[in-house]
């Protein structure tokens, strides 16, 4: 089967009236580096397709206390922005070059693990989605979006345009933890931010460590609360065995870089104080 | 639909193209106008081998439908090659040995060219970091690092 249209809508409503018209057979596409290599390899065949390069969702605007960036803005321009280092930061570390000048935000956030590292960096930040669809627009919190691995709580007539962040959330820390320093499916990700963990690659989605969260409440960041924390949080991941790490091997590196990730973020912390 | 025309500007020529819905702009550069130095190497964007500049930003073609880049301008290393011989970038990747089998080679000249763009004097950390999506499987990539480095020194030269 060859693919029979290539839609290019070039605005929002226009785009939502096009999944109104041919519903969940309709294949949406943002950067195309995840969806692109399923189609050339015939793992995907898909009959309608719909490109969002010329939606108009490329834009980072601020809005008082909170950034607002466009579903297709790519890694290269998030990566460029300075109001929110930690995106900066974690954009800068994926994939390659000419991947991060495809790849966009909003679907980094479809992307199956081990794949998410910016995902993972928008959980710690409690990003918040805004969707829409042919009754309006909806908002929902990045944690409640995703229902399993490559699931979602999107509707088949829905579509993310956007995603928003605070713009006050300082200090955090980011590592992305592979098999080689750079363009590498991660081990494990980890975001922190004050009170919040983000795992990635190591569940059925990005994830909060919830319980570890529920240690640092108590208190200080000291070695003892960190520990604590890292050993929670290895006990309630999710890893999965594939062909860069096992679930035994992933496990034992999120309680080693949750508790390098605190460390950095307490420092950090102090710093600020100081 | 069926096919569909569409317009692009490459190497300064304007080319009209009757293309398929999806078609990826690898296969149109190669197969449809004969540009054999974009490579289909893994078709997954994991090789770089196929890179090319899309308004003069690396991109990975064998991962972009040629629809999405209408109207935009489109280099591959046929646009940059000069009949004079060899251009700086590309006797750098001689003098030094950036190369073995070749496969990898327009991709990584192409990453080369919009590094030096961006960054006329690039640290090796600079050069390694932009070289971190395209895989050469011969050189151990030191010559590739070393092509560059010079490529990068003789162009200050010049400016000099």
């Amino acid at each position: 089967m060859t693919v029979a249209n290539y839609f290019q809508p070039e605005s929002v409503p226009e785009a939502i009236g096009l999944l109104a018209d041919h519903g969940p057979e309709l294949l949406v596409i943002a950067g195309g580096t995840i969806a692109m290599p399923l189609i050339n390899e015939g793992i995907s065949l898909p009959s309608q397709v719909m490109g969002l390069r010329r939606a108009g969702l490329d834009g980072i605007n601020l809005d008082g206390y909170t950034m607002r960036i466009g579903a297709m803005v790519t890694l290269t321009r998030l990566g460029e922005q300075y109001h929110v280092p930690l995106l900066a930061t974690d954009a800068g570390r994926i994939a390659g070059w000419s991947i991060r000048n495809m790849a966009t935000v909003g679907g980094n956030i479809f992307a199956p693990p081990p794949a998410g590292d910016l995902a993972t960096a928008l959980l710690a930040l409690d990003a918040r989605l805004t969707i829409s669809g042919a009754h309006g627009e909806r908002e929902l919190a990045l944690a409640d979006f995703w229902t399993g691995f490559m699931t979602t709580s999107l509707e088949p007539d829905e579509l993310l345009t956007s995603i928003s962040v605070p713009l006050d959330v300082e200090p955090s820390a980011f590592i992305k933890f592979g098999r080689k320093q750079a363009n590498t499916p991660s081990v494990v990700t980890v975001a922190v931010t004050a009170g919040r963990i983000a795992l990635g690659a190591v569940g059925p989605h990005p994830i909060r460590a919830r319980q570890a969260e529920t240690v640092l409440a108590a208190g200080l960041l000291d070695r003892a609360t960190i520990a604590t924390a890292a050993d929670a949080a290895a006990a309630e991941c999710d890893p999965a065995t594939d062909a860069i790490a096992t679930d035994w091997y992933r496990r034992r590196m999120v309680r080693v870089m949750v508790e390098r990730a605190l460390t950095e973020l307490a420092a950090k912390s102090k710093g600020k104080e100081a | 639909m069926g096919s569909v025309v569409i317009n692009l500007n490459l190497a300064g020529r304007e080319v009209e193209l009757l293309v398929k819905p999806l078609a990826t702009l690898q296969s149109v550069l190669r197969n449809q106008l004969g540009l054999t130095s974009v490579k289909e190497g893994c078709r997954q964007g994991g090789c770089g081998s196929c890179t090319v500049l899309i308004d003069g930003e690396p991109m990975m073609s064998c991962l972009l439908p040629v629809q999405d880049v209408a109207g935009r301008t489109v280099t591959t290393m046929e646009g940059l090659n000069s009949p004079e011989g060899p251009t700086p970038i590309q006797q750098a990747f001689l003098d030094h040995h950036g190369y073995q089998c070749g496969y990898c080679t327009p991709g990584m000249e192409i990453v080369t060219t919009a590094l030096l763009e961006h960054n006329p004097q690039p640290t090796r950390d600079q050069i390694v970091e932009a070289l971190a999506g395209n895989v050469c499987r011969c050189t151990g990539y030191q010559p590739i690092v070393a092509s560059i480095a010079a490529a990068a020194a003789s162009a200050g030269e010049e400016v000099r």
